[in-house]
């Protein structure tokens, strides 16, 4: 068979993904570090929100690229294929989502539809809901769907377990965590408060954002009865990135509860770009795997050491 | 350009054609990369040509041989490849899902043809077929059948 050669950049994807990530996430402990001790004459809280989106939107879209990478790997009709399909458009949701929210759906000079004022009135606000709809609960409801595939194909191969006490104690965090929003909703509307749009589009989310991480604790399981081959560690990714939305959305409820010192906009980065950067990171290990089968290293030095005759094999 | 490994086949076989013959002529007159890779498209053409020229029923014979371990194998029965290609399908699988799967490999229970069958169903399922036929390709490469098949014969 015919060994491809030259796959060095994605081989290390993983690495770039964990080194990006991590890069982000060590300048926005600084930042705050820095804004803490500087106090309120540094304005970190104006800027963190929009700078955030940008690595976030690019993080979606190579985690898009990578999961069409694994899927044309894939036979029509193969079981995960459509998984992969899945994973693939919930990315591209979240791509598109970030893009249009960025771009179109705010007044800013880079926006097209400000120039010459040409956009209707209320346009620029709809595309920034739409944004934020195909960005939240679509979004989640691809990854589940997807998820939900993967695990059909898990249990076929044994590695489905039931969850532990532990599993059901964090799912019950997560379950109690939705029914408080709820609640909060409810009787904000009771006492006459409007909900604003982002909040019915947060609360939308939370169903399925409690799927999911109900869906993750048996990735979980799968994972451990795994090992920690390549493979495991796609799923591994999938099962961090769903914990630590599940986890950014708990902190962004809870923090304004407590303290005021560290506003939403301060938070949300260090939780949306490493969540995004483990849902890429998912693909990129199987993309890793595939490779790694395709030009396993340990053949080709023997071919070149042995010189087996090429025609012969 | 260089030529193909095709074209080169068919030049040592004299079937590229007169212009094609020229045209590959004319390069090899100038590529020292190509002639070398000629001179080994030659070099393998004569040991394939040797093997042919073995007597047929000794050939048989060894080929009936490599078949009967190849047998033995799927059947579960105890040889060295069978050992070796075990070993290879349990580092396959660590490499690829992990320690815990790796270790149905090491079930003395399960036979040969079962345990080949699940490894490649898995490795497909996540893999895709590319990756699976070059993982199989790595698995059976250069396993001991000679010396397996001299097992059988004792």
């Amino acid at each position: 068979m015919t060994r491809k050669r030259g796959f060095d950049t994605l081989d290390s994807a993983p690495q770039w993904i964990l080194a990006f990530g991590g890069a982000y996430l060590l300048t926005h402990l600084l930042v705050i570090y820095v804004w803490n001790n500087a106090g309120p004459g540094f304005s970190v809280r104006g800027s963190s929100g929009g700078t955030s989106a940008f690595p976030v939107t690019c993080m979606a879209a190579v985690g898009c690229w990578l999961c069409l990478l694994v899927r044309r790997s894939l036979p029509a009709g193969a079981p995960l294929r459509r998984a992969w399909s899945l994973f693939a458009l919930s990315a591209a949701a979240q791509a598109v989502s970030g893009a249009a929210a960025q771009l179109l759906g705010s007044n800013w000079m880079l926006n097209p539809l400000e120039w010459g004022g040409q956009a209707r009135p209320g346009t620029i606000e709809q595309i920034h809901r739409c944004a934020l709809i195909v960005g939240g609960p679509v979004r989640l409801v691809l990854l589940a769907g997807g998820l939900l595939v993967a695990l059909r194909v898990l249990r076929k191969f044994d590695f489905w377990a039931r969850p532990t006490t532990g599993d059901w104690a964090i799912s019950a965090i997560v379950y109690l965590f939705a029914l408080a929003r709820f609640s909060e909703a409810g009787a904000a509307s009771l006492a006459g408060k409007p909900t604003g749009f982002e909040d019915w589009v947060s609360l939308a989310g939370l169903p399925i954002l409690c799927v999911l991480v109900l869906q993750a604790t048996l990735l979980r399981q799968s994972v451990a009865r795994m090992g920690n081959g390549l493979i495991a560690k796609c799923w591994l990714a999938f099962m961090g990135g769903i914990f630590l939305t599940a986890a950014g959305e708990l902190a962004l409820w809870v923090i304004p509860h407590f303290t005021h010192a560290w506003g939403v906009e301060m938070v949300e980065p260090l939780i949306g770009l490493p969540s995004a950067a483990l849902l890429a990171l998912a693909p990129a290990w199987l993309v890793v795997a595939q490779r790694r089968a395709v030009k396993p290293s340990s053949v080709s030095a023997e071919d070149e050491a042995t010189r087996v005759p090429v025609l012969a094999r | 350009m260089h030529p193909s490994g095709a074209s080169l086949i068919a030049f040592c076989d004299a079937e590229a054609g007169a212009t094609g013959s020229r045209r590959i002529a004319g390069h090899l007159a100038k590529c020292a990369r190509c002639r070398e890779q000629l001179e080994r498209i030659k070099r393998e053409k004569n040991e394939l040509a040797a093997g042919a020229a073995v007597p047929a029923a000794e050939s048989r014979q060894d080929l009936d041989a490599v078949l009967a371990a190849v047998a033995a194998w799927r059947e579960g029965r105890h040889s060295a490849a069978a050992a070796e290609l075990r070993a290879r399908l349990r580092g396959q699988l660590e490499t690829y899902f992990g320690a815990r799967t790796a270790a149905i490999a090491e079930r003395p229970e399960i036979k040969e043809e079962e345990l080949f069958g699940k490894a490649s169903a898995m490795i497909e399922t996540f893999l895709g077929p590319g990756a699976t036929e070059a993982v199989w390709d790595d698995v059976f490469h250069g396993v001991g059948w000679a010396k397996a098949a001299e097992e059988t014969r004792q």
